[in-house]
Protein backbone atom coordinates (compact mmCIF):
# COMPACT_ATOMS: atom_id res chain seq x y z
CA UNK A 1 0.00 0.00 0.00
CA UNK A 2 1.24 3.60 -0.59
CA UNK A 3 -0.04 6.81 -0.14
CA UNK A 4 0.29 10.14 -1.66
CA UNK A 5 -1.13 13.84 -2.68
CA UNK A 6 -2.14 15.06 -6.17
CA UNK A 7 -1.30 18.06 -5.93
CA UNK A 8 -1.98 19.21 -9.64
CA UNK A 9 -3.39 17.45 -12.67
CA UNK A 10 -3.41 18.46 -16.45
CA UNK A 11 -4.63 16.27 -19.04
CA UNK A 12 -5.12 16.58 -22.74
CA UNK A 13 -7.23 14.74 -25.79
CA UNK A 14 -8.09 16.24 -29.10
CA UNK A 15 -10.96 18.69 -28.37
CA UNK A 16 -10.31 18.25 -24.24
CA UNK A 17 -7.80 20.97 -22.97
CA UNK A 18 -9.43 23.03 -20.16
CA UNK A 19 -10.23 22.12 -16.87
CA UNK A 20 -14.03 22.42 -18.06
CA UNK A 21 -13.90 20.74 -20.87
CA UNK A 22 -12.27 17.82 -18.75
CA UNK A 23 -15.10 18.15 -16.49
CA UNK A 24 -18.13 17.77 -18.62
CA UNK A 25 -16.26 14.77 -20.28
CA UNK A 26 -16.12 13.22 -17.20
CA UNK A 27 -19.57 13.67 -16.12
CA UNK A 28 -20.38 11.92 -19.35
CA UNK A 29 -17.91 9.96 -21.21
CA UNK A 30 -17.88 9.74 -24.91
CA UNK A 31 -15.30 8.20 -27.40
CA UNK A 32 -13.47 11.19 -29.07
CA UNK A 33 -13.98 11.95 -32.76
CA UNK A 34 -10.83 10.87 -34.58
CA UNK A 35 -8.50 13.83 -34.93
CA UNK A 36 -5.27 15.07 -35.85
CA UNK A 37 -5.08 17.80 -33.74
CA UNK A 38 -1.97 18.20 -31.13
CA UNK A 39 -1.67 20.13 -28.47
CA UNK A 40 0.14 23.39 -28.45
CA UNK A 41 3.67 23.64 -27.06
CA UNK A 42 4.76 26.77 -28.48
CA UNK A 43 6.47 27.55 -25.54
CA UNK A 44 9.28 25.35 -26.78
CA UNK A 45 11.96 26.74 -29.12
CA UNK A 46 10.49 26.04 -32.17
CA UNK A 47 13.89 24.23 -33.49
CA UNK A 48 13.09 22.38 -30.19
CA UNK A 49 10.04 20.92 -30.94
CA UNK A 50 9.82 20.68 -34.54
CA UNK A 51 10.62 16.81 -33.69
CA UNK A 52 8.38 16.37 -31.30
CA UNK A 53 5.83 13.80 -32.67
CA UNK A 54 2.10 14.06 -31.20
CA UNK A 55 2.88 11.53 -28.22
CA UNK A 56 5.45 13.72 -27.23
CA UNK A 57 4.13 16.86 -27.32
CA UNK A 58 1.16 15.36 -25.17
CA UNK A 59 3.36 14.45 -23.07
CA UNK A 60 5.36 17.91 -22.90
CA UNK A 61 2.26 20.34 -22.88
CA UNK A 62 0.79 18.25 -19.54
CA UNK A 63 3.74 17.95 -18.09
CA UNK A 64 5.45 21.45 -18.10
CA UNK A 65 2.75 23.62 -16.83
CA UNK A 66 2.63 21.34 -13.69
CA UNK A 67 7.01 21.20 -13.58
CA UNK A 68 6.70 25.47 -13.69
CA UNK A 69 9.00 26.82 -10.71
CA UNK A 70 10.58 23.25 -9.44
CA UNK A 71 14.00 22.17 -9.97
CA UNK A 72 15.18 18.75 -9.56
CA UNK A 73 11.53 17.06 -10.25
CA UNK A 74 12.22 13.26 -10.69
CA UNK A 75 9.76 12.11 -13.83
CA UNK A 76 7.92 8.79 -14.43
CA UNK A 77 6.85 8.67 -17.68
CA UNK A 78 4.43 5.88 -18.71
CA UNK A 79 3.21 4.65 -21.89
CA UNK A 80 2.20 1.10 -22.78
CA UNK A 81 2.44 1.34 -26.58
CA UNK A 82 4.79 4.12 -26.73
CA UNK A 83 5.09 5.77 -30.36
CA UNK A 84 3.32 3.56 -32.77
CA UNK A 85 3.40 5.70 -35.77
CA UNK A 86 7.35 6.20 -35.61
CA UNK A 87 7.26 2.32 -35.55
CA UNK A 88 5.09 1.47 -38.19
CA UNK A 89 7.32 3.79 -40.09
CA UNK A 90 10.26 2.75 -39.72
CA UNK A 91 9.43 -1.11 -39.69
CA UNK A 92 7.84 -0.02 -43.65
CA UNK A 93 10.89 1.47 -44.36
CA UNK A 94 13.04 -1.82 -43.60
CA UNK A 95 9.98 -3.99 -45.16
CA UNK A 96 10.93 -1.92 -48.06
CA UNK A 97 14.73 -1.93 -48.08
CA UNK A 98 15.01 1.88 -47.52
CA UNK A 99 17.11 3.48 -45.54
CA UNK A 100 16.25 4.34 -42.09
CA UNK A 101 15.92 8.53 -40.92
CA UNK A 102 18.53 8.84 -38.45
CA UNK A 103 15.66 11.35 -36.81
CA UNK A 104 12.69 8.96 -36.34
CA UNK A 105 15.71 6.31 -35.67
CA UNK A 106 16.98 9.02 -32.95
CA UNK A 107 13.24 9.40 -31.24
CA UNK A 108 12.55 5.44 -31.07
CA UNK A 109 13.43 4.47 -28.16
CA UNK A 110 10.74 4.40 -24.56
CA UNK A 111 13.03 6.77 -23.23
CA UNK A 112 13.57 9.43 -26.04
CA UNK A 113 10.50 11.52 -24.34
CA UNK A 114 12.72 11.46 -21.14
CA UNK A 115 15.73 12.54 -22.60
CA UNK A 116 14.29 15.08 -24.62
CA UNK A 117 12.71 16.84 -21.49
CA UNK A 118 15.83 16.58 -19.70
CA UNK A 119 17.72 18.44 -22.28
CA UNK A 120 14.59 21.15 -22.63
CA UNK A 121 14.59 21.58 -19.20
CA UNK A 122 18.02 21.27 -17.85
CA UNK A 123 16.74 18.45 -15.69
CA UNK A 124 19.15 16.28 -14.50
CA UNK A 125 16.91 14.50 -11.62
CA UNK A 126 15.94 10.82 -12.15
CA UNK A 127 13.79 9.58 -14.85
CA UNK A 128 12.03 6.28 -16.00
CA UNK A 129 10.37 5.62 -19.13
CA UNK A 130 8.19 2.85 -18.41
CA UNK A 131 5.77 0.44 -20.58
CA UNK A 132 3.73 -1.92 -18.61
CA UNK A 133 0.53 -3.67 -19.14
CA UNK A 134 -2.75 -1.99 -19.00
CA UNK A 135 -2.29 -0.94 -15.47
CA UNK A 136 0.95 1.10 -15.73
CA UNK A 137 -0.81 4.13 -14.69
CA UNK A 138 -0.30 1.97 -11.09
CA UNK A 139 2.93 1.11 -11.99
CA UNK A 140 4.12 3.86 -12.49
CA UNK A 141 2.57 5.21 -9.03
CA UNK A 142 4.67 2.69 -7.34
CA UNK A 143 8.16 3.80 -9.22
CA UNK A 144 6.93 7.43 -7.88
CA UNK A 145 6.35 6.51 -4.48
CA UNK A 146 9.77 5.12 -4.24
CA UNK A 147 11.29 8.54 -5.27
CA UNK A 148 9.05 10.04 -2.91
CA UNK A 149 10.25 7.72 -0.02
CA UNK A 150 13.41 8.50 -1.22
CA UNK A 151 12.94 12.24 0.00
CA UNK A 152 11.84 13.77 -3.12
CA UNK A 153 9.70 16.54 -2.75
CA UNK A 154 7.60 15.87 -5.46
CA UNK A 155 7.41 13.84 -8.61
CA UNK A 156 5.73 14.42 -11.99
CA UNK A 157 4.39 11.43 -13.55
CA UNK A 158 3.17 11.69 -16.96
CA UNK A 159 1.00 8.76 -18.48
CA UNK A 160 -0.04 9.20 -22.44
CA UNK A 161 -1.00 7.02 -25.33
CA UNK A 162 -0.88 7.75 -29.02
CA UNK A 163 -3.98 6.20 -31.44
CA UNK A 164 -2.34 3.33 -32.81
CA UNK A 165 -1.93 3.44 -36.81
CA UNK A 166 -4.73 1.09 -38.47
CA UNK A 167 -2.11 -1.85 -38.59
CA UNK A 168 -1.92 -2.51 -34.77
CA UNK A 169 -5.72 -2.34 -34.88
CA UNK A 170 -5.83 -6.30 -33.83
CA UNK A 171 -3.30 -6.11 -31.13
CA UNK A 172 -4.06 -2.73 -29.18
CA UNK A 173 -7.80 -1.85 -28.18
CA UNK A 174 -6.89 -0.14 -25.19
CA UNK A 175 -6.28 3.38 -26.13
CA UNK A 176 -9.98 4.78 -27.19
CA UNK A 177 -8.13 7.94 -27.99
CA UNK A 178 -5.26 9.52 -27.91
CA UNK A 179 -4.88 11.10 -24.23
CA UNK A 180 -2.68 12.76 -22.27
CA UNK A 181 -2.70 12.94 -18.07
CA UNK A 182 0.40 14.91 -15.92
CA UNK A 183 0.18 14.19 -11.99
CA UNK A 184 2.17 16.20 -10.04
CA UNK A 185 2.32 14.31 -6.72
CA UNK A 186 3.46 15.09 -3.51
CA UNK A 187 4.19 13.13 -0.02
CA UNK A 188 1.07 12.76 2.05
CA UNK A 189 -1.85 10.66 3.34
CA UNK A 190 -4.59 12.15 1.05
CA UNK A 191 -4.43 9.13 -1.63
CA UNK A 192 -3.74 5.71 -0.59
CA UNK A 193 -3.35 3.36 -3.30
CA UNK A 194 -3.30 -0.72 -2.41
CA UNK A 195 -2.78 -3.52 -4.75
CA UNK A 196 -4.89 -7.03 -4.26
CA UNK A 197 -5.34 -10.65 -6.04
CA UNK A 198 -8.69 -10.98 -7.78
CA UNK A 199 -9.91 -14.41 -6.56
CA UNK A 200 -12.45 -14.37 -9.62
CA UNK A 201 -11.64 -12.74 -12.54
CA UNK A 202 -12.48 -8.89 -11.98
CA UNK A 203 -13.59 -6.77 -14.91
CA UNK A 204 -11.92 -4.32 -16.57
CA UNK A 205 -13.09 -1.01 -16.90
CA UNK A 206 -14.42 0.95 -20.10
CA UNK A 207 -11.74 3.69 -19.97
CA UNK A 208 -7.90 3.89 -19.76
CA UNK A 209 -6.61 4.14 -16.29
CA UNK A 210 -5.91 7.20 -16.04
CA UNK A 211 -8.94 8.78 -17.71
CA UNK A 212 -10.91 6.86 -14.93
CA UNK A 213 -8.94 8.09 -12.47
CA UNK A 214 -9.15 11.97 -13.89
CA UNK A 215 -13.22 10.99 -13.28
CA UNK A 216 -12.95 9.81 -9.86
CA UNK A 217 -10.60 13.56 -8.73
CA UNK A 218 -13.01 15.76 -11.30
CA UNK A 219 -16.14 14.09 -9.64
CA UNK A 220 -14.94 14.01 -6.03
CA UNK A 221 -15.43 10.67 -5.78
CA UNK A 222 -14.10 8.88 -2.88
CA UNK A 223 -12.62 5.89 -4.21
CA UNK A 224 -12.09 3.50 -7.81
CA UNK A 225 -11.12 0.14 -8.48
CA UNK A 226 -8.84 -0.52 -11.37
CA UNK A 227 -8.42 -4.01 -12.32
CA UNK A 228 -5.90 -5.75 -14.90
CA UNK A 229 -5.30 -9.68 -15.50
CA UNK A 230 -5.22 -10.64 -11.85
CA UNK A 231 -4.34 -7.30 -10.35
CA UNK A 232 -6.99 -5.61 -8.95
CA UNK A 233 -5.52 -1.88 -7.63
CA UNK A 234 -7.80 0.32 -4.96
CA UNK A 235 -7.33 4.22 -5.03
CA UNK A 236 -9.05 5.32 -2.02
CA UNK A 237 -9.51 9.20 -1.02
CA UNK A 238 -8.86 10.30 2.50
CA UNK A 239 -12.69 10.89 3.35
CA UNK B 1 22.23 21.30 -67.37
CA UNK B 2 19.95 22.14 -64.49
CA UNK B 3 19.68 25.68 -63.55
CA UNK B 4 21.88 25.88 -60.38
CA UNK B 5 19.38 28.59 -58.95
CA UNK B 6 16.41 26.30 -59.22
CA UNK B 7 18.83 23.95 -57.65
CA UNK B 8 19.64 26.26 -55.10
CA UNK B 9 15.64 26.52 -54.58
CA UNK B 10 14.90 22.83 -54.50
CA UNK B 11 17.95 22.31 -52.19
CA UNK B 12 16.17 24.90 -49.19
CA UNK B 13 12.69 23.27 -49.77
CA UNK B 14 14.56 20.07 -49.37
CA UNK B 15 16.30 20.75 -46.37
CA UNK B 16 12.96 22.21 -45.13
CA UNK B 17 10.75 19.40 -45.45
CA UNK B 18 13.38 16.50 -44.59
CA UNK B 19 13.85 18.37 -41.02
CA UNK B 20 10.61 19.76 -40.60
CA UNK B 21 11.37 23.66 -39.74
CA UNK B 22 8.46 25.07 -38.64
CA UNK B 23 7.83 28.69 -39.83
CA UNK B 24 9.82 29.61 -42.46
CA UNK B 25 10.52 28.93 -46.34
CA UNK B 26 12.87 28.77 -49.19
CA UNK B 27 13.70 32.43 -49.20
CA UNK B 28 14.43 32.73 -45.47
CA UNK B 29 17.09 30.79 -46.14
CA UNK B 30 20.24 32.16 -47.77
CA UNK B 31 23.00 30.32 -50.59
CA UNK B 32 25.60 30.86 -48.23
CA UNK B 33 24.15 30.98 -45.01
CA UNK B 34 25.88 28.79 -42.46
CA UNK B 35 23.74 25.57 -42.30
CA UNK B 36 25.35 23.47 -38.88
CA UNK B 37 25.94 25.58 -35.22
CA UNK B 38 25.81 29.24 -36.01
CA UNK B 39 23.65 30.06 -39.32
CA UNK B 40 20.71 28.35 -39.51
CA UNK B 41 21.58 26.37 -36.36
CA UNK B 42 20.88 22.59 -37.61
CA UNK B 43 22.51 19.64 -35.43
CA UNK B 44 24.23 16.30 -36.02
CA UNK B 45 20.82 14.61 -36.79
CA UNK B 46 19.75 17.06 -39.00
CA UNK B 47 23.10 16.55 -41.17
CA UNK B 48 22.70 12.61 -40.83
CA UNK B 49 19.13 13.24 -42.12
CA UNK B 50 19.94 15.90 -44.69
CA UNK B 51 22.42 13.67 -45.91
CA UNK B 52 19.94 10.72 -46.51
CA UNK B 53 17.52 13.14 -48.09
CA UNK B 54 20.29 14.22 -50.43
CA UNK B 55 20.96 11.07 -51.85
CA UNK B 56 17.30 9.94 -51.91
CA UNK B 57 16.09 12.77 -54.52
CA UNK B 58 19.49 12.58 -56.60
CA UNK B 59 20.21 9.55 -56.75
CA UNK B 60 23.80 10.00 -55.42
CA UNK B 61 26.10 8.40 -52.81
CA UNK B 62 27.50 10.28 -49.93
CA UNK B 63 30.62 8.72 -47.88
CA UNK B 64 29.94 9.84 -44.15
CA UNK B 65 33.48 9.41 -43.48
CA UNK B 66 34.82 10.87 -46.69
CA UNK B 67 37.16 14.04 -45.85
CA UNK B 68 35.26 16.68 -47.69
CA UNK B 69 32.34 15.70 -46.84
CA UNK B 70 31.93 18.27 -44.38
CA UNK B 71 32.96 20.93 -46.69
CA UNK B 72 30.15 20.22 -48.89
CA UNK B 73 27.78 20.81 -46.05
CA UNK B 74 28.64 24.03 -45.41
CA UNK B 75 26.19 26.11 -46.80
CA UNK B 76 23.09 25.83 -49.93
CA UNK B 77 25.56 26.75 -52.71
CA UNK B 78 28.59 24.22 -51.90
CA UNK B 79 25.60 21.28 -51.84
CA UNK B 80 24.54 22.64 -55.26
CA UNK B 81 27.89 22.63 -56.53
CA UNK B 82 28.34 19.34 -55.03
CA UNK B 83 25.13 17.73 -56.11
CA UNK B 84 25.87 19.45 -60.00
CA UNK B 85 29.18 17.84 -59.61
CA UNK B 86 28.26 14.06 -58.78
CA UNK B 87 25.14 14.28 -61.24
CA UNK B 88 27.75 15.09 -64.10
CA UNK B 89 30.21 12.21 -62.58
Amino acid sequence: MINFNIAQWRAWAPGLDSVDAWRDWCQAPTLLAQSDAAPDVSFLPAMQRRRLSRLARMAFSVGWPLAEGLQDLPLVFVSRHGETPRTLDILSDLANDQPLSPTQFSLSVHNAVIGLWSILRNETSEMTALAAAGDGLEHGMLEAAALLNEGAPAVLLVITEEQPPPAYTRWINDVPFPYALGLLLTPGDEWQLALHTATVQPTETQWPHALNLLRTLLDEQGACQHAWKNRVWNWQRKP
Amino acid sequence: MSNPNSLEHDIKTLIIEALGLEDIDASDIGSEQTLFGEGLGLDSVDALELGLAIQKKYGIKIDADAKDTRNHFINVASLAAFVTARQAA
